[in-house]
């Protein structure tokens, strides 16, 4: 169902052989499949020294003793810090977006407290890697423990050992959206129908294919530290470096190579990361370190970790009355900085409504600290996790109604009529036509039905949704004290030879931006795509940005400032060829690299741009070089939405259950480029259906990860995702110039809520019950077992 | 406590990699995908979890894929090692490089070399039994969802090439 359906652009038809729309091959490839990737860990080790992390084997407790003297007497190590020097040498980091209530405002990157296993304690910096792992080895650290707190639920009991003693609760703190708690109470009192569940969606991992990794090299002669990270926010990455050093903004530089993979998990500064700066500034040498896969899945901050009450009331015709969300949040150690904290759990909140009218709707936010590794931003940012739940209530609602749960979203789904719409929880939605995806999936779902055999059931299952993309604009976070700014810039350049340079504060990220801000610069120019280079991810060159690649931001806010800088640079280049040309600017045409004039005279792209190199025929008022930068600050959030189905075999003897067969409707406005937003879309199923069906971070009750490789926590394989079949409806966004709204994390939502809804359909016996994720063989087969199905 | 001592007995190997004969001295304690990437150069070949699950590191020795993760350097003293870098001949893509580009077969590109050398390995096999899915058992792609590299994968053997 790969329908494309060819939206304008601005009003106008998309001329054809447009750029904007073509599936056109990524620029990178070439030199990917050829393994000439440039990720941080291939760059030349030449007067390189290697670090090691030693980290906390204990959830809680204090560092009573520390001894490096032995890994100092290997030879081959130049340096080891400790938590006491660690933490004398680097500022806590402020976290930028606090949840009302929160008392641990800045984030400590070194301590003598630990408060999970994983918790970098000390670096040991050496001639080679596996001589600072030998002498990481040799260090030796003493430990009072104490009780570790692991879980939302423990967090909350009365006696709960304090990851923070000194604050009395593990509570972070708390917020409300929406309508006031007495006003749904009421409603809930009353309904014809009041569906009520508790739900949970454990933590998870991002697990990027190449981990975080980062060599910083300090500069003592210049008082400069060089970083190349893999990160998704270079900028970010240089202010938090700077404030945790007491350095200078304009003396720290990020450049981000080829990121291998990021999913929201390298949008801040970690403190190992922060502690290899301090190595390096401590010996005025480059130092290495790239995390292994151990460090990984303990280390490296995780995403979702909600329990949540859901109830959701309906009068007797099925009409939606209220939704409320209670949602608690594992916060974990500490709040993750930049994007992460509590931000996913309110974010969570603050889109529990998804594609419907209620009349009635608020959520409920705590976030709770447990001793374990922090979470953070995980695409789809919270918005994953307040789906499944609508999604399943909406779903059980219907099964109690008996109505069919799809005939059950579109009466209460808004119309393109109702839109521009404000929801209970105040956001604000701009435009689009949600039925048109919940209808698109429904009719490609009919004839997707498979009959059960045997001991298979199969079903088919539903969820709708919308998104915040482009995220913006920044006054907001201004009103709202979230320490953001929203706005990008992007500068495109005409050089001397008339090739085209485009630096945008916007990342690649392995998502494929470089090629879509390719297509849209040669699109505006008019010029062959080959004349574009777009260079990303270096605070030295790249236009200031705070949140980069994440968000679903790129292309909306990214794009859409390339989108108005290169019209106006179009525009200069034309005035400069009707200069030459000695005739109105209105009247000359561009077409195969060359101007013309009316009289026949002509010129090419490339004299017109060595002639303004030179400063000649320009404007004398006018700037000289050929280059324009445009800041974009959208003045709204721009939505995206979606409906995905899913049809599930349920196998009644092992609990298995495998999609078979999956398909979604889905509006991202504007396509740039099919090829890469089906990609982005199949990748986020991908993820979903990990999160779905596989996976899941787990600690035993003392806090230790028993989920540490690839063979505890399982990620999908190729075999566990069915291909998708895509509908790209495109309603062009009026917030962005181009019409674009962002799709990055678009894929990644419904997954769980769909294959869910699927499974209950293949076996009502336990629908009510699927309300825990992931629904791995062993959990469905408990289910199974309970309802007398097994055998 | 007793003291670690660091195991630092090196041995010379000689190994014939990507065609060219490479003698080196070793760490007995070398894994290959460390040899490869920081002794030989050949940074294509990536390290996603040195459990030997995800398969990036995946090379050919003597032809079979193996983990280079999971393999000590001097294990492959006297042997043959091929790795991504081999694979476009004369320069030009191969038909299922050529065809994983224009598939979409990739994203951040981290897991693909792993995945290329298995798809390579596969053409010493016998087609009859080739398994898109199979073939790529071994690799997780945590960006594509896969659909992009069955297809590439799928191309490729309607049209008899090699990979």
């Amino acid at each position: 169902m790969t329908v494309t359906t060819g939206a304008s652009v601005d009003g106008e038809p998309r001329p054809e052989g447009s750029l904007i729309g073509a599936r056109v091959h990524r620029v990178q490839d070439d030199r990917l499949l050829r393994g000439n990737g440039r990720y941080v860990d291939d760059l030349s080790d030449t007067g390189t020294l290697h670090a090691a992390v030693v980290r906390s084997g204990t959830a809680s407790g204090e560092v009573t003793g520390f001894d490096a003297s032995a890994a100092l007497a290997l030879d081959g190590v130049h340096l080891v810090l400790g938590p006491a020097e660690l933490a004398s040498q680097l500022r806590p980091v402020p976290h930028p977006w606090l949840i009302p209530g929160q008392q641990v405002t800045e984030v400590p990157l070194a301590d003598t407290t630990i408060r999970y296993v994983g918790q970098p304690l000390a670096v040991v910096v050496a001639t080679s890697r596996a001589v600072a792992e030998d002498a990481a080895e040799l260090v030796e650290i003493e430990v009072k423990e104490r009780d570790a707190v692991v879980g939302i639920a423990a967090a909350r009991a009365a006696d709960a050992p304090l990851v923070y003693p000194e604050l009395g609760t593990n509570k972070v703190g708390a917020i409300h959206f929406g309508d006031p708690a007495e006003e749904l109470e009421a409603v809930f009192a009353t309904a014809a129908l009041v569906v009520d569940h508790e739900f949970e969606v454990p933590r998870v991992g991002h697990n990027s294919l190449e981990p975080r990794g980062i060599v910083a090299e300090y500069i003592p002669a210049t008082d400069r530290l060089e970083i190349v990270s893999s990160t998704q926010v270079p900028h970010l990455i240089r202010q938090e470096v700077a404030h945790a050093l007491g350095m200078r903004v304009d003396r720290v530089r990020v450049v981000a190579p080829d990121v291998g993979g990021a999913f929201g998990q390298k949008t801040s500064l970690f403190p190992d990361e922060a502690m290899v700066c301090a190595a390096a500034r401590a010996l005025g040498r480059r130092v290495k370190w790239i995390e292994d896969r151990s460090e990984s899945m303990v280390a490296a901050y995780q995403g979702r970790g909600q329990r949540t009450r859901g109830r959701l009331a309906l009068d007797a015709d099925g009409r939606f009355l209220a939704l409320h969300l209670d949602i608690h949040g594992d916060l974990g150690a500490f709040p993750s900085t930049g994007t992460g904290g509590a931000g996913p759990f309110q974010v969570s909140g603050l889109m529990i409504e998804g594609p419907y009218r209620f009349e009635r709707a608020a959520s409920t936010i705590t976030a709770w600290y447990t001793n374990a590794v922090p979470t953070g931003a995980f695409r789809g940012y919270g918005m994953q996790e307040s789906c499944f739940v609508r999604e399943r209530l909406v779903d059980m609602a219907a099964r109690r109604l008996g109505v069919d749960p799809v005939e059950l979203r579109r009466k209460n789904m808004l119309g393109p009529a109702d839109l521009p719409f404000v929801t209970r929880t105040q956001m604000p939605y701009d435009n689009g036509d949600y039925p048109a995806a919940l209808n698109g999936a429904a009719r490609y779902g009919k004839e997707r039905a498979r009959p059960s055999e045997g001991r298979i059931r199969r079903g088919i299952g539903y969820a709708s949704m919308t998104e915040i993309t482009g995220y913006a604009p920044t006054a907001l976070q201004e009103m709202f004290g979230i320490h953001w700014s929203t706005y990008d810039s992007t500068r495109i350049r005409v050089n001397e030879d008339g090739t085209v340079t485009v630096h945008s504060g916007i990342t690649g990220i392995g998502q494929g931006i470089e090629t879509s801000l390719a297509q849209i610069a040669a699109e505006r120019l008019g010029v062959p795509m080959e004349w574009i280079s777009v260079d990303l991810g270096d605070t030295a060159v790249s236009p200031y940005s705070n949140m980069a690649s994440q968000a679903s931001r790129g292309l909306p806010v990214g794009g859409g400032a390339l989108w108005r800088a290169a019209d106006r640079l179009r525009l200069r280049m034309r005035g400069l060829a009707a200069s030459y040309l000695k005739a109105d600017p209105e009247s000359i045409t561009f077409e195969d690299g060359t101007f013309r004039a009316p009289d026949g005279s002509s010129v090419s792209w490339r004299e017109i741009a060595h002639r303004g190199w030179m400063g000649w025929g320009r404007d004398p008022e006018g700037p000289i070089a050929l280059e324009e930068l445009e800041e974009f600050d959208p003045p709204s959030i721009t939505y995206g939405y979606a409906t995905h189905g899913a049809q599930v075999a349920v196998d009644l003897d092992t609990g298995k259950v495998t999609v078979e067969d999956y398909w979604l409707s889905h509006d991202a406005g504007v396509v740039v480029n099919p090829l890469i937003a089906e990609g982005q879309m199949v990748g986020g199923v991908a993820m979903g259906i990990g999160a779905a069906l596989l996976e899941q971070v787990a600690y035993s009750p003392y806090g230790q990860p028993i989920t540490a490789t690839y063979l505890d926590y399982l990620l999908p394989l190729s075999e566990d995702v069915p291909d998708v079949a895509q509908e790209h409806l495109e309603t062009p966004s009026e917030l962005i110039p181009g019409g674009f709204k962002g799709l990055g994390e678009s894929g990644i939502i419904p997954p769980p809520a769909a294959i869910a809804n699927a499974v209950a359909a293949a076996v009502p016996e336990i629908a009510d019950r699927l309300t825990a994720l992931p629904m791995s063989p062993s959990a469905v087969w408990t289910l199974l077992d309970e309802a007398g199905l097994t055998r | 406590m007793t003291q670690t001592v660091p195991n630092t007995t090196t041995r010379t190997i000689t190994a014939t990699v990507n065609g060219e004969q490479v003698t080196a001295e070793v760490a007995v304690r070398t894994l290959l995908s460390d040899f490869l990437r920081h002794t030989c150069e050949l940074t294509g070949t990536h390290v996603g979890c040195e459990q030997g699950v995800c398969g990036a590191c995946t090379v050919l020795v003597d032809g079979e894929a193996v983990r280079s993760c999971l393999m000590l350097a001097v294990q492959v003293d006297g042997r043959t090692v091929e790795t991504v870098e081999s694979l476009a001949e004369e320069g030009e893509l191969s038909t299922f490089q050529a065809a994983m580009k224009s598939h979409h077969g990739l994203q951040c590109g981290f897991c693909t070399p792993g995945i290329l050398m298995s798809v390579a390995a596969e053409r010493r096999g016998d087609p009859v039994e080739r398994v898109e899915g199979e073939v790529l058992g071994g690799h997780i792609c945590r960006c594509t969802g896969y659909a992009g590299i069955r297809a590439a994968i799928r191309e490729t053997w309607s049209k008899g090439a090699q990979a």
